[in-house]
């Protein structure tokens, strides 16, 4: 009966969802052209960009009249809920797979936030800002570096003891961008992590534990001696983690700082035929770039009824909202990928 | 929790209708009717999202533990038997503790305790299980990993059960958290069971000379035995189904093992975890799947108590 419990609460926030976009687009249509206080763009997904999204909602209503209604519910249920057509526009920090892409029938991805994840830490008896290189973290992750002593990691922290913990590596368990960004990260160094665990929102790791979303991956690492996890910068200003500093392809290790991050993006012009852009581990070239670099999409469908809506603020988001990003934590996007923005904006119709 | 229907309920006929009858008539049986048609309709959707998962796989689901989004292949075993260990494990503490409560509540205890104790043991099961597994995140597992798994380990640790690393996430706080949610069930269950006890039984058992223990033994126990069953039982669907606080203090990883201290995963806790933002069509059929498995377990567990207790009552020729 608990199951067929939780079936009807997915039922009912579902329902609920699409009562929500329902409402929005009646009152889109309603009104047909007439007063713009009733417009509404329902969107949902990313967590990563739900900050931004709440310095964006009011400031884009009181220049446009347009209410823009958010759900924070995670990439992956955002790319469901775009793809059912329940909202007016998806957020992901992963770019839609192969499979989805299909499932979402002309869907378009518009790179619209940057970000970055980062090695968080618990170790007791040890400094804060630990080196690692993704070959140390691949090998923590696949438990073949099991203690915090290991050779490789006093390697890159000369001068720093390290206590013999056992590492303790935490993921997560539910579906998450942070995860795709983390795994496509140790992907491109390790061939012996991508071969054993692989890229995706749920890598299959073999070892470790799991938890759910960030603030558990965050409780989790907190509360075990030796435990290693990944988290977007914000959590660990918000829960006074350690983080680890990470080797990028020139041998240096920068902080996840904006700059570092913008550094990454500049590095990486490649926009991929599917429309996304990856960022991790850009080429040694980009000196300060920062290797588990990301861009957050906004997923939405190439014909939408809310076309010329959903265009405005999509331009407003990469253009004017950009300017909430540095106070945030999140570095302002690149021009070149700001004129390709708009040139994928341009192709929504009705 | 008696298990013969009732006779029903026969009143003398009138010629003339009346329209209270006709109205508790339709209100009552639309009311099952409505819910037979949403259990079948619960079960239709299931089924169904499952369909292609159940087509993949088949019945090897059951025995392969592998669950891998990178390569589509999903299996069971290792959720079965995280879902079967825990809930087992939590059933064999909180069995006997609900049952000494409810007796405790319903013969020893003095009167004035009675109330009191019985609405903190009922509050108990009205604490909501995110809050449960936010305390086990926060509280528990940590106190357990620090303070309580390495002793067990130092002196226990010969035995499988004890083996292994100490954590804050794994088996043992899940059994732990699972128990307290099982056992206001059953003790209340139970409580009710013992006051059900015709006090001339009772105190004819005391009359000849039994002592409370064993009145309790011969008399109040084999009297209710059936429902006890059907508590348990009760219990147990519980804690298979409990999906939230496992979720957040298991782990959430594929393992089997008999060790307590290991992280390990449940049926219903990674439908939870993964069923929104599953990262390809055959894992959400899968997950459905699992749900199919967790409707099967309840099935035989409810089918399997009622025949229980059915059998205790007609070998005791209790009549109620």
């Amino acid at each position: 009966m608990q199951t067929a419990k939780r079936f009807g609460t997915a039922v009912l926030v579902t329902g609920v969802v699409a009562l929500a976009a329902a409402c929005g687009s009646s009152g889109g249509s309603g009104t047909s052209g007439g007063t713009s206080a009733s417009k509404v763009l329902v969107g949902a997904g990313s967590t990563l960009v739900a900050p931004l999204m709440s310095q964006w909602e009011p400031d884009y209503t009181k220049s446009s009249g347009v209410t823009i209604t958010y759900g924070a519910i995670g990439s992956g249920g955002g790319i469901d809920a775009i793809t059912a057509r329940q909202v007016d526009f998806g957020a992901s920090d992963a770019p839609l797979s192969a499979e989805q892409a299909t499932a979402c029938k002309d869907c378009l991805q518009v790179p619209w936030a940057l970000a970055a994840v980062v090695p968080a830490y618990n170790l007791s008896d040890a400094p804060d800002h630990l080196k690692l290189n993704g070959d140390v973290i691949a090998k923590m992750y696949l438990g073949t570096i099991t203690s915090w002593d290991d050779p490789a990691i006093k390697a890159l922290n000369p001068g720093v003891t390290l206590p013999s913990t056992a590492v303790a590596p935490v993921y997560r368990s539910d579906g998450s961008g942070d995860s795709y960004v983390w795994s496509s990260f140790l992907s491109a160094i390790s061939p012996d992590f991508k071969s054993k665990v692989g890229v995706s929102t749920q890598p299959a790791f073999t070892v470790g534990t799991g938890a759910e979303k960030s603030s558990g991956v965050a409780a989790s690492v907190q509360s075990t001696d030796g435990a290693i996890g990944y988290v977007t910068v914000a959590y660990i200003t918000a829960d006074a983690l350690h983080s680890a500093l990470v080797q990028n392809a020139a041998g240096n290790f920068p902080q996840p700082t904006t700059a570092a991050i913008t550094a990454a993006a500049a590095a990486v012009t490649t926009i991929q035929p599917d429309g996304s852009v990856p960022l991790v581990n850009p080429p040694a070239s980009a000196a300060d770039a920062y290797p588990i670099s990301t861009y957050s999409y906004a997923i939405v469908p190439k014909s939408s009824p809310k076309a010329s809506q959903l265009k405005a603020f999509l331009t407003y988001a990469v253009t004017t909202g950009q300017g909430f990003g540095p106070d945030l934590g999140y570095p302002g996007l690149p021009d070149n990928i700001v004129t390709h923005d708009k040139q994928v904006i341009g192709q929504i119709g009705s | 929790m008696s298990m013969e229907s009732p006779q029903p309920l026969t009143l003398p006929t009138r010629s003339r209708p009346r329209f209270g009858d006709l109205g508790l008539r339709t209100i009552a049986g639309s009311a099952a009717v409505v819910l037979t048609a949403i259990m079948v309709a619960i079960v239709y959707q299931v089924v169904r999202e499952a369909h292609a998962s159940i087509g993949q796989f088949g019945l090897g689901f059951l025995t392969d533990n592998e669950w891998n989004a990178v390569t589509n292949r999903f299996g069971a075993l290792d959720l079965i038997w995280g879902t079967l260990y825990s809930s087992l494990l939590a059933l064999l503490i909180a069995v006997p503790v609900a049952i000494a409560i409810g007796l405790y509540l319903s013969e020893l205890a003095p009167s004035f305790l009675r109330t009191p104790v019985a609405l903190m043991v009922e509050l108990l099961a009205a604490i909501p299980s995110v809050v449960l597994g936010l305390w086990g995140i926060l509280v528990l597992g940590p106190f357990l990993a620090d303070h309580v798994e390495p002793f067990l380990g130092d002196n226990l640790g010969f035995i499988p059960l004890f083996s292994g690393t100490p954590s804050s996430h794994g088996m043992l706080p899940a059994v732990v958290v699972l128990t307290i949610m099982i056992v206001p069930i059953v003790a209340s269950i139970s409580r009710e069971l013992f006051s059900s006890v015709p006090s001339d039984l009772k105190q004819g058992a005391m009359a000849l000379g039994a002592t409370r223990w064993e009145m309790v033994r011969s008399v109040a126990i084999p009297q209710v035995s059936g429902g006890l069953v059907a508590a348990v039982m009760l219990g147990f669907a519980r804690a298979v189904g409990e999906a939230i606080a496992v979720s957040q203090v298991i782990g959430g990883t594929l393992n089997q093992s008999w060790s307590l201290f290991a992280p390990a995963d449940t049926m219903a806790g990674r439908i939870a975890s993964q069923y929104q933002g599953a990262a390809t069509a055959l894992q959400r059929s899968s997950l459905a799947y699992l749900a199919v498995i967790l409707l099967v377990i309840s099935l035989i567990a409810n089918v399997s108590a009622q025949l229980i207790s059915g059998r205790i009552q007609r070998r005791m020729g209790i009549r109620t």
